[in-house]
């Protein structure tokens, strides 16, 4: 069973243990270095007046990520910020370093910028990954100004200002998240068969 | 045997045939699923009765041997009977972390207090899919997907 997901939703749910706890919120989202991947979450606790916690939870330590809450199995899932931060990015979530790049293709067309990232969410404990990334488009697609998907390639170049994508990416832009999935999948085979 | 229709019982002393308390509550071990004492209130006694001081739990009055069985919370039974620990109309989630819906009720078995599934919006959850009760929400085992 996956699910493809806006990380934009995944801020700010609960993360509940199956006893049934909320014991804290996700803050912000931890990605690896080459932007790929989910590696984990900061934390806030949960109510109004919390502030953000010292405690971190790794991706390995996430037994389900559902639409209401992210799962884990006990409050030992929780770890010390150092199991996160070797090998990983700043969150894109609020500093901003994927968040507003511009997309190019490796043909240099500009296809608009980012506002949200698609993570696909796979069944047991695989990894998380960033599918895609959901931009405001430009000139250079149909419908200039709307929000449309874009599908990501297995490792992409992102430099903070700048996301190189395939100029073949541009064919398999979708509107929604239905049908979303399809389309990474076959972008990908095509990337892999291709070679061009 | 359900919360909604026993939250009200008597609670009747079988030495004096005097009505000893009234059930006000239920502390269920989501662990065993088992609900292992009832809150009582009008009791001078106390507050709590736990499940192996009842003489009987029948549809109309549970009955004891003396008002004796009823005491303050011991602290296993104080560690379960919070707040967060309710179980009806607190909504339920799968172990994936979908919400499923709010708990309307819970059978269980009047002899031996074993819960017996717990009701979804009014579908019954078997008791065995129940993993924790908790201030969030209760937590209910995903169905294995085919």
């Amino acid at each position: 069973m996956s699910r493809l997901m806006r990380t934009s939703e995944i801020t700010q749910r609960p993360v509940v243990t199956l006893a049934g706890d909320d014991i804290a919120q996700i803050k912000d989202i931890v990605y690896a270095a080459d932007g790929g991947s989910v590696r984990g979450f900061t934390l806030a606790g949960r109510g109004l007046f919390s502030g953000p916690l010292s405690t971190v939870l790794p991706w390995s330590k996430v037994a389900a990520l559902g639409s209401d809450a992210v799962m884990i199995r006990d409050e030992h899932a929780l770890t010390d910020p150092a199991a996160l931060e070797a090998g990983s990015a700043r969150s894109i979530g609020k500093g901003g370093n994927i968040l507003g790049s511009q997309v190019l293709t490796d043909t240099g067309t500009d296809l608009g910028r980012v506002v949200d990232a698609i993570v696909e969410v796979a069944g047991g404990h695989d990894q998380c990954d960033v599918v895609g990334y959901e931009i405001e488009s430009s000139e250079a697609l149909e419908n200039a100004g709307t929000k449309v998907l874009i599908p990501l390639p297995d490792t992409v170049a992102a430099s903070g200002e700048h996301l190189i994508v395939p100029a073949s990416a541009r064919n398999f832009v979708r509107k929604d998240l239905a049908g979303f999935g399809a389309a990474v999948a076959e972008f990908r085979k095509q990337l892999e068969g291709g070679g061009s | 045997m359900l919360f909604s229709k026993s939250r009200k019982h008597k609670v009747v002393s079988t030495g004096t045939a005097e009505t000893v308390a009234r059930v006000k509550g239920f502390v269920v071990d989501p662990a065993t699923r088992h609900v292992v004492a009832l809150m009582v209130r009008k009791s001078k006694q106390g507050d709590t009765l736990p499940w192996t001081r009842i003489s009987g739990f029948g549809p109309d009055a549970v009955t004891v041997a003396d008002e004796a069985a009823i005491g303050p919370a011991d602290e296993p039974i104080a560690a379960l009977s919070g707040k967060s620990n309710t179980m009806l109309k607190k909504q339920a989630i799968s172990s994936f972390g979908d919400h499923i819906g709010t708990v309307t009720d819970v059978a269980f078995d009047g002899d031996t207090g074993a819960i017996q599934s717990v009701l979804v919006d009014g579908e019954p959850v078997p008791a065995d899919r129940l993993l924790g009760v908790g201030s969030y929400a209760v937590v209910l085992e995903a169905e294995p997907t085919p």
